[in-house]
């Protein structure tokens, strides 16, 4: 049906759609929509972040005026913001790597053909497509320290002597199970990226490990796990970049404690509870920066470029 | 190797379905129980005896603490911003990835190169801007307002979804209707679109589960009544009062039907889409 226009047309290049001075405007006009959504409300706002960091902004304490890096030396000197960096700090790397491990395994155990795959990747992405905020709703009625079922479960099988307090009593404890929850949800994506990574490498090279004597641990360490890095380095840092911004199972969570405060919550609490807004601006675009280097950082140790 | 990995397979198959349904099942199971069973140690791992009484307070509209004026209200405003974010989101992304896909024009590597980028974006680079924009147009508290901010949150991966479809239909079949005299308008209507349905699809769902999902933009640009998603509505039940943890859940439970029936009937599209954009 294609095959004899192709034949008989005049060269190509004339004919190829969209080359004509009319294409071109139509090209404009078609993208139009998009930078207006994405250069109106996604960079214009980056943007004022960065400037309006530089001006103290508070209804409580007007007018607005430019301060210079006022808002960085006070936002340094708060303790309750030091608090929450290094909450966050933990939340990403316990999230990160757990989610990582857990996301692997899964994708290696799920890398082959089998009856009822279909089925299990259904069940596997549930979590992901659940709200945030419904997710922190069942799990604090799973850690709930009197009727949860994980001291029941736990207590049932000795595993521990008496129910524990799992929110709010240590630090490190309320961060662990908070992020649990991030991770319940964030492990189907990542597993996804990776498993398409896993399914791209040829069937030749494992059957070629198999007769060069490997066994499966030495296999999937030599020779799969580094040839999916591609796929591992963007499901890192699709973690890496969820943790930093954790705040739905924080807010339902963990209340306003100050235990396992994010910071997220915290620019949340700083802006829209204390109304201190330019130094809600110094704090995201703190967090900007460092999403942005950490990411570039762990790009830069994962990524290598895989050709078959 | 293979026999090997049976058995661990296996294991891991079972340990997933565990791990991904429990804490769902074991939502729906004290929704469906009185406070009282569902308070007893040890718990009870099935419902009985089965309990409406939950699911009848919800849909109640008597009482003092009546939740269904509050919580209909609240479904109603997920479903309106999710459903015209999502609209709109796919229209725009359409319209753009067709243009990256097939038409020359100048600049295109750059704004598709920009456009893209913004998906790395955290939420708190714009958050307060958007706040502050929003206030200022009196957009704060209404549905455009919400879901102009979806749409710009949303559309990059749409975008990157659609424009990887689309680059994957062979320009001959464009050129093929050009030939037939179609314009590009038309040939984007009745060849792209046709042979893109499953990307359409992809892209649509996951903008839909996104907008669904979403809490921190709403909680700041959406929260009175008239205007809160579920989500913004469940956290201020769960604060305002003691509210027992049967009608917690089932409240839960009926946040979660919508995305839990597109993930049984659709997940081969929730999968797809998820691959192709993060693909390159």
């Amino acid at each position: 049906m294609i095959q004899p226009n192709t034949a008989t047309a005049p060269p190509r290049k004339k004919l190829r759609v969209g080359q004509s001075a009319s294409n071109q405007l139509l090209g404009y006009a078609l993208v139009l929509p998009l930078v207006f959504f994405i250069g109106f409300l996604s960079i214009y706002p980056t943007v004022l972040t960065f400037i309006d960091s530089f001006f103290t902004d508070n209804p409580l304490d007007p007018p607005v005026r430019f301060t210079g890096l006022q808002n960085y030396f006070e936002m340094f000197k708060n303790p309750m913001i030091n608090h929450s960096w290094g909450n966050t700090a933990i939340y990403v790397v316990i999230g990160v790597l757990i989610t990582t491990v857990l996301s692997t395994g899964i994708a290696l155990a799920l890398r082959d053909n089998f009856k009822g795959r279909g089925i299990v990747l259904a069940i596997l992405i549930l979590p992901w497509a659940l709200p945030g905020v419904t997710e922190g709703i069942i799990w604090q009625w799973i850690y709930d320290p009197t009727f949860g079922v994980l001291n029941s479960v736990l207590h049932s099988a000795h595993i521990i002597h008496a129910y524990h307090v799992w929110l709010g009593s240590s630090r490190f404890g309320t961060i662990f199970f908070i992020a649990v929850v991030q991770i319940w949800q964030i492990t189907p994506l990542a597993t996804i990226l990776i498993l398409a990574s896993l399914q791209s490498i040829p069937q030749e090279l494992y059957d070629a490990s198999t007769v060069d004597g490997a066994g499966w641990w030495r296999t999937t360490f030599t020779m799969t796990i580094p040839l999916i890095r591609p796929g591992l380095a963007i499901a890192v840092i699709e973690a890496l970049i969820t943790f930093l911004n954790i705040f739905d199972q924080v807010y339902v969570l963990n209340g306003n404690a100050s235990t396992g405060n994010s910071i997220m919550l915290q620019t949340y609490n700083t802006t829209f509870q204390n109304l201190n807004f330019g130094e809600g601006y110094a704090l995201s675009f703190m967090t900007v920066i460092i999403t942005m280097l950490v990411s570039v950082g762990l790009l830069k140790l994962i990524y290598r470029r895989v050709d078959y | 190797m293979k026999s090997r990995l049976g058995v661990g397979r296996w294991i891991v198959v079972a340990l997933v379905c565990v791990w991904s349904l429990f804490p769902v099942y074991w939502s729906l199971n004290t929704s469906l129980m009185t406070t009282p069973d569902a308070e007893s140690v040890p718990a009870h791992f099935w419902p009985t005896p089965l309990s409406l009484s939950s699911y009848r307070q919800i849909f109640s509209s008597t009482g003092d603490n009546a939740i269904w004026p509050n919580f209909s209200q609240a479904i109603v405003n997920t479903t309106i911003e999710c459903v015209a974010a999502t609209i709109v989101t796919v229209v725009v992304s359409v319209l753009g990835a067709y243009a990256f896909a097939r038409l020359k024009f100048r600049f295109k590597n750059v704004i598709l190169f920009v456009v893209i980028a913004t998906l790395s974006l955290p939420a708190y680079a714009t958050l307060i801007p958007l706040y502050r924009m929003m206030a200022n147009w009196n957009l704060v508290n209404t549905y455009t307002g919400i879901v102009l901010v979806y749409v710009s949150g949303f559309l990059p991966l749409a975008l990157w979804i659609l424009y990887n479809y689309f680059t994957t239909i062979p320009v001959e079949l464009d050129e093929a209707a050009f030939i037939d005299g179609a314009s590009p308008l038309k040939t984007m209507f009745h060849v792209m679109l046709p042979l893109s349905a499953p990307g359409l699809a992809s892209a649509a769902i996951i903008t839909f589960l996104s907008a669904w999902g979403q809490f921190l933009f709403p909680l700041v640009l959406a929260s009175d009544g008239s205007t809160q998603p579920f989500t913004v509505f469940m956290t201020s039940l769960q604060t305002r009062h003691t509210v027992p943890f049967p009608l917690m859940n089932a409240v839960g439970v009926m946040s979660i039907i919508i995305p839990a029936l597109i993930v049984v009937f659709l997940n081969r599209y929730i999968i797809r889409g998820l691959i192709a954009g993060s693909s390159k």
